[in-house]
């Protein structure tokens, strides 16, 4: 589905990914881990054309989207949620989802109101309903997740790519927002590639990880050849983690 | 084909594959057909006293300008310091092609439209390129550079005299009948742009733009074409500015850029804007009117009204944080006031 | 005309630095676009004259009493404006300009073009020959001394702890009150210190160029280029853009029509922000 080829990307001195290649087939939830400042946030960016990759191809179900802008990629079916929430603060909740509901391909004439209610099942399924009509920056951090994730589903994607849900939630919410990520990835049949920290939660969720140091891809495989690799234990120095 | 539904105070007319919708409950129509009843009375009734006419005109005016650069302002997310560029465009064009060719009113709207297209599609990729600030301070100096430009090249356009002569908007015979026509011509224009604009900010194009003006990168990603919709908004509302200025240089049948590009032309529609409670349509009727005639009560008091005028407005700006539409109606907690970031991009 | 471009060029130049230091010190630190800054100009001047003329002070009193006065002004300017509506940046902007106008036309209303304003600040009369270019000798000093300001304030920014505080909230001011530095007081120190370079500017060039009561938008009309070109507030920035825009002006003025400057030199800052959307030094801080 998605092929990486050989991509780089550099910020003048710095190479903040350097000769990345990953492929991700349908159906598939990937992991995407590795320590800080290896490159994670840096080559979703260039999967979703906020940087131009400076070498490299990526291609999504056959077309090549490598110097496309991220709404013609969001249009082709590829749609990402942030680290830090970035609703549209000054707009409510049904209104932010109805931005997304509005930017889709198939949506030719479709009316204010029209979005506007298929907003709000988008809501509903990610138990926003009630606050829909709550202005987006006075949202807690888990509501706001979870209204990026509702206008991230409103796109209607094909993959969808989750940057650190985890960050910033206690125990309960994220648990919560696990169950939320596995509910839509069953109900809208959609491929996933997660970006996360928290070890445990990859290792239960995804099919298959992969490993970024330095920009690099040092492992991939599924969870238990991961735990082992030594290259990765090196990389993690001390980072323990539990299998189940 | 074309079917009509009523239900629940609302009528719905489906056309072919698209529906259109609007609600008719009385507490939705009845303030503003008030006010627009007031206003289409207003003409009548002080026929006898052309200054005041003219005064209501020049406050329709301002509002033919305030209006586009309100939608502009949400639409590309930036706040455009010159608007009056696009005046003082129309306003020359109008009044050179009619003292040099002799073109009626009629004849030169079209020109006006056309070289108002031109130089706002000149201009647009200033929406893409240049973000916040630099956006605004290119735009501020853009009219002040026409107004040199206007002094180079004098013996066209007349310098500091400005162009006179040009053909009237319309003319039936006596001077009074003329005045409230016109009057009543610069209302009609001034109600289209106004429902123009309401329509399009309320429909779904205006949610998009809303989202422009708060988080472009975020709409970006979400499927949002920003440029074109940011260009358009561009073009389209600095069109309509140049149409304002061409009803200007037909009105009063002289144009001189000194009047129209400098500075104080740029406070009032900016004090308009800010006035009339930022954004909202409606409220810059009330900010117009309000300058308006402050000015002109003023102007009685001789030449210290130059600088006894911008204290007043500057002490309303601050005792009114929601400008003078928010003393009729405070803005409800789910409405769209959207929040102009300057500074960052 | 080589030599003319090349001695006016310098002169502009090193000019302008007096000019667009103050601008670039406050949107470099407070990240506000001061478009009032131009009252400092004509303030500096017909204070001065007022001073002397209804007050009958002789020229240093009437320096010392206008710097006082200017001081204050921008003080209250600091606290009552820009402190209040710091957030809300469109109210902040229009406020900003209004003041500028109030003052323009203030003075317009008390000192018109014809009350023949000057100041006997001419330090050297007559002309000296450059490259067989007759400069006026008050300009050339006028230059030097804005090449000297312009040292100390980089030396007093670089080096001293004053500066490194300031240069720390010119690049995140959430993070240096964290590191216990006073933004607000900072941020009033640097309003203050902007205060000087137009007014030693302006007493320098006001016997060779003319007083009127709208030179203060005239010289923000040079300043903003000069700014924009040099990233908004980045010292670095402003004094080879000052050079940059000096040497635009030369040119247009020498090689084609004076009032072509301003167009001029809005083409050419257009021109770099395609290639360069944040400017010559694509940096976020004062240096």
């Amino acid at each position: 589905m998605l092929n990486i080829k050989n991509v780089t990307k550099r910020f003048g001195n710095l190479v903040a990914v350097n000769n990345v290649s990953l492929h991700i087939d349908e159906g598939e939830v990937v992991g995407l881990i590795g320590p800080n400042g290896a490159g994670k946030t840096t080559l979703i960016n260039v999967i979703c054309g906020v940087y131009k990759a400076d070498s490299g191809k990526v291609e999504f179900n056959g077309v090549d989207i490598t110097n496309k802008e991220p709404y013609e990629i969001c249009k082709v079916g590829i749609s990402r949620t942030y680290q830090i929430p970035q609703p549209f603060p000054d707009m409510t909740a049904v209104n932010n989802v109805a931005v997304a509901v509005l930017g889709r391909r198939d949506v030719a004439n479709m009316s204010f109101g029209d979005a506007l209610l298929d907003a709000s099942h988008f809501l509903q399924f990610v138990g926003l309903l009630s606050k829909r009509d709550v202005l987006a920056r006075d949202l807690t951090l888990y509501e706001q997740r979870a209204l990026e994730l509702a206008r991230a589903l409103a796109t209607l994607p094909k993959l969808l790519i989750i940057d650190e849900a985890m960050a910033g939630l206690n125990p309960t919410e994220s648990l919560r927002a696990i169950r939320l990520i596995n509910r839509a990835r069953d109900e809208f049949n959609l491929t996933i590639l997660w970006v996360e920290h928290v070890m445990k939660i990859i290792m239960e969720t995804a099919d298959r990880v992969l490993v970024l140091h330095y920009g690099e891809k040092i492992a991939e495989g599924s969870p238990e050849e991961i735990s082992r690799d030594t290259r990765v234990i090196e990389a993690y120095l001390g980072e323990k983690y539990a299998l189940r | 084909m074309v079917r009509i539904e009523h239900k629940r105070a609302r009528i719905i007319i489906r056309f072919k594959n698209s529906k259109y919708e609007w609600t008719i409950e009385p507490r939705y129509w009845r303030n503003p057909l008030i006010a627009v009843v007031a206003l289409v009375l207003a003409p009548l009734l002080i026929r006898d006293y052309p200054n005041l006419l003219t005064l209501l005109t020049t406050a329709y005016i301002y509002m033919l300008i305030c209006i586009p650069q309100s939608w502009q302002t949400v639409g590309t997310g930036r706040l455009n310091f010159g608007p009056q560029f696009f005046v003082g465009l129309g306003g020359y064009t109008a009044g050179l092609l009619s003292i040099h060719y002799g073109f009626g009113p009629l004849q030169t709207l079209p020109v006006v439209i056309l070289i108002s297209l031109a130089f706002a599609a000149l201009f647009s990729p200033l929406t893409i390129i240049a973000g916040g600030l630099y956006f605004s301070l290119i735009t501020l100096l853009l009219p002040l550079v026409f107004l040199e430009f206007t002094y180079v090249y004098s013996g066209i356009f007349r310098g500091e005299t400005g162009i006179s002569g040009i053909a009237p908007l319309i003319n039936l015979g006596t001077i009074r009948l003329n005045y409230v026509v016109l009057c009543y011509i610069s209302l009609f224009m001034t109600l289209v742009y106004m429902l123009l604009i309401d329509k399009i900010l309320r429909s779904r194009w205006g949610v998009l733009y809303g989202a422009i003006n708060d988080n472009e990168n975020a709409a970006n990603m979400m499927g949002v074409n920003i440029n074109k919709l940011k260009v358009t908004c561009y073009i389209a509302s600095s069109v309509l500015v140049g149409i304002a200025g061409w009803f200007i240089a037909h009105y009063f049948g002289t144009f001189a850029g000194v009047t129209y590009l400098p500075f104080t032309m740029l406070i009032k529609v900016l004090l308009i804007s800010m006035l009339g409670g930022r954004a909202q349509i409606y409220g810059v009727a009330a900010g117009a009117f309000f300058v308006v005639f402050l000015e002109d009560a003023l102007r009685s008091l001789g030449a210290i009204h130059y600088w006894i005028f911008p204290i007043i407005l500057l002490v309303f700006l601050f005792a009114l944080p929601e400008g003078l539409w928010g003393i009729y109606r405070k803005h409800k907690y789910r409405e769209y006031y959207p929040t102009m970031r300057v500074r960052k991009r | 005309m080589l030599p003319q471009v090349v001695v006016y060029t310098f002169i502009l130049g090193s000019l302008y630095l007096l000019v667009s230091l103050g601008f670039s010190l406050i949107s470099g630190v407070l990240r506000v676009f001061n478009l009032g800054y131009g009252i400092v100009f004509a303030l500096a001047a017909y204070l001065t004259w007022m001073c002397m003329r209804d007050f009958g002070l002789g020229l240093i009193p009437s320096i010392i009493l206008m710097v006082a006065f200017q001081l204050g002004i921008t003080y209250a300017m600091y606290r009552g404006i820009i402190l209040r509506y710091f957030e809300r940046e469109e109210i902040l902007l229009t406020a900003l300009i209004l003041v500028a106008n109030i003052v323009e036309q203030a003075v317009n209303y008390k000192y018109p073009i014809i009350a023949g304003v000057s100041i006997p600040t001419t330090l050297a009369p007559g002309t000296l020959d450059i490259l067989g270019v007759a400069i006026p000798k008050q300009l050339i000093i006028a230059a030097i001394v804005g090449l000297i300001f312009t040292t100390l304030f980089v030396i007093f920014f670089l080096k001293s702890k004053f500066g490194l505080i300031t240069r720390a909230i010119s690049q995140d001011p959430q993070s240096s009150l964290l590191m216990g530095a006073n933004v607000t007081r900072f941020f009033g120190y640097a309003c203050l210190l902007s205060v000087i370079p137009p007014i030693v500017c302006t007493l320098l060039v006001a016997p060779v160029w003319a007083i009127d009561p709208f030179m203060g938008s005239s010289f923000l009309m040079t300043a903003i280029p000069i700014s924009i070109l040099g990233s908004l507030g980045n010292l670095r920035g402003s004094i080879i853009s000052s050079y940059i825009i000096g040497f635009v002006h030369s040119i247009v003025s020498f090689a084609f029509n004076p009032r072509f400057m301003g167009l001029a030199a809005l083409v050419v800052v257009i021109a770099v922000l395609v290639f360069k959307p944040e400017g010559i030094t694509r940096s976020e801080s004062l240096w």
